[in-house]
């Protein structure tokens, strides 16, 4: 294996070429410490293996995508980054006395959470306002870490996606299949199309109920009180269909390493046989509702834009990254859950909040057109491939609804590390640079059209 | 320009009227498990298969702890003779009494450490399908307003003090509700160093409801028990 340093700065030389920076974490095998770099491009995902012998030079002034997973890194495995732009530790849970810091009168710091207003996840924002603007805002989170990637260890191959989809609740079935295409990856395990076919439909049905319910909140916080308890009881419709196909409202203890834990794919078939086409005219109709309420519309148009440069210099997914013109599906690439997926990707210009929305009305329709597809292929044969461990490692990815989703997964008598690059945890950073120009009210409108979830961040 | 009036109105009404009136999931859901009478040879496939540890031999049948159960139903699958699994969802537990509230109680949410479900299933309960506000079950942003705290998630390290300090701000007569398996138990972080513990071991919890996220109809049935409008499952707990 390289020295660390070598690798570094190889993968700078591609990103410079045009690939995307997309993760870099730690690993300890045996005695050594191992940072990897994974890089995304036309051809898929590249792992960089490299060995810390010593100081590696930070690539975050030039990538700030490398930031936050270089103070993880350095955090947690004590490698140490020559010139990283950030000395404060990534998970920030310092009390509040510790934390004020303006220091002109004109200029105030306010905490905002971890605990916060409504029914929402635990994370704080340090943010210096002078009344209305923002002067800067910095993500102080982490509040809720579980230290899940820990809890993987010694669990038995066959159990370890259960542990997968507590990481994400709401997008289990993205993480379970996420986990479960990584570790087929390390032992080279082919999975039966019927099961293949169940995880797509799975995960489409996912971004249909994760879209709406990004779609919902934004409504709720235009004051479009109707229009949001519509949109959630649209969302509801899905969850209804979910759990009489699959036994969950999420789809949670379907997706196993090799396929799916019971065949699932029947009962889906049945269920959406007889409710799929009144489901999909609902969705569609509070969308078609939602997206001619111009006053809604108003709102999001031009807030918490995004240019299309720092999208890609911050290595964002999913519809952050569509919402702002940068194409980045893994539906359409390194064969998919189950090829092909319904459609063209669905991209927007203005990288505004009303680009991310448009973006994720474009994809609930195309996601819909999968299920069918998925379904309409009618695969016959096994929906379990029997999976034995072997020694190597293995990397992989999904489209969940919030973007890409990273999974690693090493397996050294038995699984020996875990790690999840969320698309959360890639799109959170980007939230500082929408910030200048808008005000503090437009806060929770830039929230809600990046639609992210928190657990999956902190993990 | 949409008229959201009409388009409320051509829906009719979707509200369901429990707790008055019985709710009901679909057959398939997996909402509780339950142990059979097998001999222990029977049961341990099953046990061997639950990470949260909800699990343990006993004679005639198994003992379940409903707080640990995180419903991924791998017992049932491995075990089938010594386990089973309904679609029941009035599954909330009760440990002290039920406190006395007038017809209206304002609730408060905190997130200690959830994975992101339980906080879409506590908002569900808002929308025109269960429509929780009927009930006199409203949201308040303040802790100093609150008659119901709903903590959701294992209570992480960085969670224990905002936790408490919420809890602490909120006026007596209060109620705490544990939601969601992480929250009553730890579930599969019960024994979890890297976790502070359930929300119990934090602040005193009144009523449990385990689910993994409970279902809305289980959380509506959770609320009830907390202002005596229902009856607990599985009696109070010690």
């Amino acid at each position: 294996m390289r020295g660390a340093r070598e690798v570094a700065q190889r993968v700078l030389s591609r990103v410079r070429d045009g690939a995307r920076l997309a993760w870099i974490f730690g690993d300890r095998v045996g005695d050594r410490t191992v940072l990897r770099y994974v890089v995304s491009d036309e051809g898929g995902l590249e792992e960089h293996p490299g060995n810390v012998l010593g100081p590696v030079p930070s690539l975050a002034a030039e990538l700030p995508a490398a930031l936050w997973h270089e103070c993880e890194a350095r955090d947690r495995f004590g490698i140490l980054f020559e010139d990283l732009p950030e000395s404060r530790p990534l998970v920030d849970v310092r009390p509040a006395e510790e934390l004020r810091r303006a220091e002109s009168p004109e200029v105030s710091t306010v905490l905002y959470g971890p605990i916060r207003s409504g029914i929402v996840e635990s994370a704080r924002w340090i943010v210096e306002t002078a009344g209305e603007d923002f002067i800067s805002v910095h993500p102080s989170m982490f509040f809720k870490r579980r230290e899940l990637e820990h809890r993987f260890t010694g669990v038995p191959l066959d159990l370890a996606a259960h542990v997968a989809e507590h990481a994400s609740g709401a997008t289990a079935s993205s993480h379970a299949a996420a986990f479960s295409k990584a570790a087929e990856a390390a032992l080279r395990l082919e999975v039966p199309e019927r099961a293949r076919a169940t995880r797509a439909v799975l995960v489409e049905f996912e971004r249909i109920h994760q879209h709406l319910d990004s779609l919902a909140k934004l409504a709720d916080d235009g004051s479009l009180s109707v229009g949001s308890s519509q949109t959630f009881a649209a969302k509801e419709r899905i969850h209804r269909l979910l759990a009489e196909a699959t036994g969950n409202r999420f789809a949670r203890g379907v997706i196993t390493v090799g396929g799916t834990r019971f065949d699932a794919m029947s009962r889906l078939a049945d269920v959406c046989g007889a409710q799929l086409d009144r489901l999909e005219a609902e969705v569609l109709a509070v969308l078609e509702a939602l997206f001619s309420t111009q006053s809604l519309l108003d709102r999001l148009i031009g807030t918490g834009r995004l240019a299309r440069e720092v999208v890609i210099a911050y290595g964002a997914v999913g519809p952050v990254a569509r919402g702002s013109g940068v194409s980045c599906d893994a539906r359409l690439r390194d064969g998919y859950l189950y090829t092909p997926m319904a459609g063209e990707e669905s991209l927007e210009s203005q990288g505004d909040a009303v680009s991310r929305a448009l973006v994720r009305r474009a994809e609930i329709v195309r996601s819909f057109r999968s299920i069918r597809n998925a379904l309409d292929g009618a695969f016959a044969g096994e929906h379990l491939a029997p999976a034995r461990i072997e020694d190597g490692c293995g990397i992989a990815r999904v489209e969940s609804p919030q973007g890409e989703l990273l999974y690693f997964v090493r397996f050294d008598g038995g699984i020996a590390r875990v790690a999840l690059r969320s698309a959360s945890y890639a799109n959170w950073p980007l939230f500082v640079p929408s910030l200048p120009g808008n005000i503090f009210t437009d806060f929770s409108f830039i929230e809600h059209s990046f639609g992210l979830s928190q657990a999956e961040v902190d993990r | 320009m949409s008229n959201w009036i009409l388009y409320g109105l051509r829906r009719g009404i979707l509200t369901t009227r429990y707790p008055q009136r019985s709710g009901a999931m679909p057959a398939g859901y997996r909402g509780a498990v339950t142990a059979l009478n097998a001999p222990l040879e029977e049961q341990r496939a099953g046990i061997a298969a639950c990470l949260s540890g909800a699990l343990q031999e006993g004679s005639p049948a198994a003992r379940v702890d409903a707080l640990r159960c995180y419903q991924c139903g791998e017992c049932v699958r491995r075990a089938p003779t010594a386990f089973a699994i309904s679609p029941a969802f009035e599954v909330a537990r009760l440990r002290r009494r039920a406190a006395s509230f007038g017809r209206s109680v304002h609730v408060r949410h905190v997130d200690a450490g959830s994975d992101g479900s339980e906080e879409q299933e506590l908002q569900a309960i808002f929308n025109p399908f269960y429509d929780a506000n009927r009930l006199g079950i409203f949201l308040t942003a303040t802790p100093r307003h609150a008659d119901v705290l709903i903590v959701t998630g294992v209570v992480t390290h960085p969670m224990v003090d905002p936790l408490r300090r919420a809890y602490d701000a909120m006026p007596h007569p209060k109620s705490v509700i544990a939601l969601g398996t992480s929250a009553c138990s730890g579930g599969i972080f019960a024994d979890s160093p890297d976790v502070a513990g359930p929300v119990d071991t934090i602040v005193p919890v009144d009523v449990y409801i385990p689910g993994m996220p409970p279902t809305p109809l289980s959380i509506l049935h959770g609320l009830a028990v907390a202002l005596g409008r229902a009856v607990p499952a599985g009696g109070a707990i010690p």
